[in-house]
């Protein structure tokens, strides 16, 4: 009789405990698989805040549809200068992540354009302001947990990555007509986002080109007699005669931010590679690398790097050179912007503008478009294709391209005055002369795994911290480049 | 009339009064269990799902062994993070609690403003992590860092070392700065659990010619050796898998000096590859669960 009263008690309590269990795993199994949400008419508003807080109700409920079909491409090319006319309606609240950049002046500004499309069209839009360093985290979360905006900008690394597990919203329309509009892309924005690369299709629309221009300080140059160097074995030799510390010649990242991967484009014109030309096989070793990671360590063990060039965050180097303890860097205009805001105007009057030195093989200025992108996921694609379009319009980009740090994308852009300015200038010319991201290596997403691990930055810290010779250090490198290569046969 | 015979007669047969109270405990306890289920047991199960496949972001991926693991074991940052990882866990627990302790002692004594010190002690741990990191970071700056400037201005003429730039003593610098950051907590459990011993047994001790070693030794330790086991398991999980000191203050470098499991699976991430980030943070589970098991055994043996 015992054993019985306890058989039951036991099967209620494994019952009731195994089925809310089962429920529970599966409620939450639900929740982190199940595809994108349907966008089907009259479906209720689900979308969430990225960062988890409550999902707004929705705005318009009359507005059932997805998008109104006045947002449809129009045939009328010019139609791309200024907004589409005609009502827009929304599902719910859409949501924007804008990528943040130094200049608080472009950050207002962007999020401002998109809020006052919001007004105009009656739509609720929040805006999200994200560090571009961390956009790649946040948007794993977010398709995980299926909570991706509605629209949002990233860097090709993220689009190739989302193109090939096809997150993203085929934009060939909405390129076709910007483009046209507005003169016609400028060929290194129309090569970096060929469609061949990215599953077929245009799935971003370029909105500025970022790249690496060379900060020198004209004054320290001039005492020293030094002309801006055009290689960069001139460039160890000018940082030699001018270092003195607390002042260093060569101001460049070293550690493991994106920064550091600047030196895969050194490598890079010294002839080293980091794959075959089919973009497969790790081919880091070779002579032209070894020569390459001579000439850096050699630099670094002759002191003309500032101290922490190893550990420097993304900001090392502005940090360095806004302190003045640095006579080169290597950076995307930021700095300038800091200098200016800082009122220093003595940095600013005394800070020359080039394109990157060249390697003995050849000269690598690489440079990439950022994309405004729409994720298949979100339940107002047309809309969103709409706030695209209406944010490149030009009235607005020129406005924003002199407070941003961006180049052109567009021929028409190029007639910008905001790209008179000598630093604009030097990023306008970057897009129309740069290399290709990853030339002359093929930019794959086995390549952007590559540079997310840091590899060489890491090969070169191996050499000037922990001692290792040349040859370790390269194969250590090869080892894991080759590990990372495999990962994608 | 039957019917409630039967009735009675069925409860009888399978819920007693106290296997109804039992029942009762077990439905009160189960909202409890099921959200441990909910947001212990279901993501931990799952990471260690997703680390047998090949999952990235956007595609579910195949299941694939123990082929990440493999990956992992053959990567040299990961040993190193590993060994970084049980290292800086190791390290920084010995010092909180020889720090956490002796201040513990200290404010358990009768002295002045005792109420302001004790508050005192808890600002390191009140303030925000990153904060507390960022201003570690720029103390130990190699230039205008206010480590430099204040050994220098003692005469020590260290010129400029780079702290956080040489494999020496990045981790070190690492090391003090989670210290300062996390001893405050240890010192205030170990002072919570001082003010529970009883004073006569310090005073029967004292009767019996015990001196301050071995009363030390004989009461204070044993008496508080049930806060010493559970502060050393948390402080050793918090440790183990906290990203933003090392992120913050080396981003794992120079090298691979202070690589630590979390920044190497944050690396993982950041390309999208979900399946071996994942396998990186369960690798250390094994370890932290031999300390669980290890710490609840004492627990056990002390009850």
């Amino acid at each position: 009789m015992r054993n019985r009263q306890q058989l039951s008690r036991r099967t209620l309590l494994s019952g009731v405990l195994g089925s809310a269990a089962a429920a529970l795993l599966a409620a939450c199994s639900g929740a982190a698989s199940t595809p994108a949400a349907s966008t089907a008419p009259g479906a209720a508003p689900t979308q969430a805040n990225p960062f988890g807080s409550a999902a707004p109700t929705a705005t318009k409920p009359a507005a059932s549809a997805v998008a109104s079909s006045s947002t449809a491409p129009s045939s009328n090319a010019n139609a791309a200068t200024s907004p589409s006319a005609g009502p827009i309606t929304a599902t719910g609240k859409m949501t924007y992540w804008g990528g943040l950049i130094f200049s608080d002046d472009a950050n207002n500004m962007l999020s401002q354009a998109v809020k006052d499309w919001g007004k105009q069209n009656k739509i609720e839009i929040d805006v999200v302001m994200i560090n571009q360093n961390e956009t790649n985290t946040k948007v794993a979360a977010a398709v995980e947990s299926n909570t991706m905006p509605d629209a949002l900008d990233m860097g090709l690394d993220l689009m190739l990555l989302l193109s090939n597990t096809g997150k993203l919203t085929a934009l060939d329309d909405l390129y076709q007509k910007i483009g046209t509009a507005q003169g016609g892309w400028l060929k290194g924005t129309e090569d970096a986002t060929d469609p061949k690369k990215f599953g077929g299709s245009r799935n971003g629309i370029p909105f500025g080109v970022s790249g690496n221009l060379l900060f020198s300080r004209k004054d320290v140059l001039q005492q020293a007699g030094i002309a801006v160097p055009k290689t960069w074995e001139e460039l160890s030799t000018a940082a030699e005669k001018v270092t003195k510390p607390p002042l260093y010649g060569m101001g460049l990242a070293l550690s493991n931010v994106g920064d550091g991967n600047l030196q895969v484009s050194v490598l890079q014109s010294y002839g080293g590679r980091i794959a075959s030309d089919d973009g497969k096989t790790c081919t880091l070793k070779s002579p032209e690398t070894k020569t390459y990671l001579e000439w850096v360590t050699s630099a670094y063990k002759r002191g003309l790097f500032p101290p922490g060039a190893t550990t420097w965050d993304g900001a090392g180097d502005n940090n360095a050179y806004l302190a003045g303890q640095a006579v080169f860097i290597a950076n995307t205009g930021s700095v300038a912007i800091t200098a200016q805001a800082n009122k220093d105007t003595d940095l600013v009057n005394n800070t020359g503008y080039s394109s990157l030195p060249s390697g003995p093989k050849m000269k690598i200025s690489s440079f990439g478009p950022n994309v405004r992108a729409i994720p298949k996921s979100g339940k107002n694609i047309e809309p969103a294709k709409a706030l695209i379009e209406h944010l490149a319009n030009p009235d607005f980009l020129n406005k924003y391209y002199k407070v941003a740090i961006y180049g052109p994308v567009l021929q028409n852009q190029l007639k910008f005055d905001a790209f008179n300015e000598p630093i604009r200038a030097g990023l306008a010319d970057l897009a129309q002369n740069g290399t290709a991201p990853g030339y002359p290596d093929v930019s794959n997403t086995a390549y952007a795994d590559f540079n997310n691990n840091y590899i060489v930055p890491k090969m070169i810290q191996r050499v000037v911290i922990d001692n290792y010779d040349l040859d370790r250090a390269i194969d250590e490198a090869q080892k894991a480049g080759e590990a990372i290569y495999a990962k994608y046969k | 009339m039957t019917a409630p015979v039967t009735q009675a007669s069925g409860r009888r047969r399978y819920l007693t009064m106290a296997h109804r109270e039992a029942l009762g405990g077990y439905l009160m306890v189960l909202p409890v269990c099921l959200v441990l289920l909910g947001l212990v047991a279901y993501p931990f199960i799952y990471a260690i799902v997703i680390s047998f496949t090949s999952r990235v972001v956007g595609d579910p991926g195949v299941f694939v062994g123990f082929r990440n693991y493999q990956f992992l074991f053959n990567w040299v940052s990961f040993n190193r993070a590993l060994t970084n990882t049980v290292t800086l866990v190791v390290v920084t627990d010995i010092l909180k609690f020889c720090i956490g302790l002796g201040l513990a002692l200290l404010l358990n004594e009768k002295i002045k403003a005792q109420g302001l010190f004790r508050s005192f002690i808890l600002l390191p741990w009140a303030m925000p992590a990153f904060v507390s990191y960022l201003t570690w970071r720029l103390l130990f700056l190699p230039i205008g860092g206010g480590i430099n400037l204040l050994l220098n201005s003692f005469g020590l003429n260290v010129g400029v070392i780079d702290w956080l730039g040489q494999r020496s003593t990045a981790m070190p610098a690492v090391i003090i700065a989670t210290v300062w950051r996390g001893f405050p907590f240890w010192a205030i459990s170990f002072l919570a659990a001082l003010q529970n011993v009883p004073p006569e047994q310090y005073e029967a001790a004292k009767v019996d010619g015990a001196g301050t070693w071995q009363r030390f030794r004989y009461i204070t330790l044993p008496s508080i050796r049930h806060v010493i086991i559970v502060v050393t398991l948390l402080s050793s999980i918090w440790t183990a898998n906290s990203f933003e000191s090392i992120w913050i203050m080396t981003q794992g470098g120079p090298s691979d000096a202070t690589m630590v499991l979390p920044v190497l699976a944050f690396f993982g991430l950041q390309s999208q590859r979900l399946g071996e980030a994942a396998a990186v943070s369960v690798a250390i589970v094994p370890a932290l669960a031999i300390l669980v098991f290890i710490v609840a055994a004492l627990l056990q043996r002390e009850d």
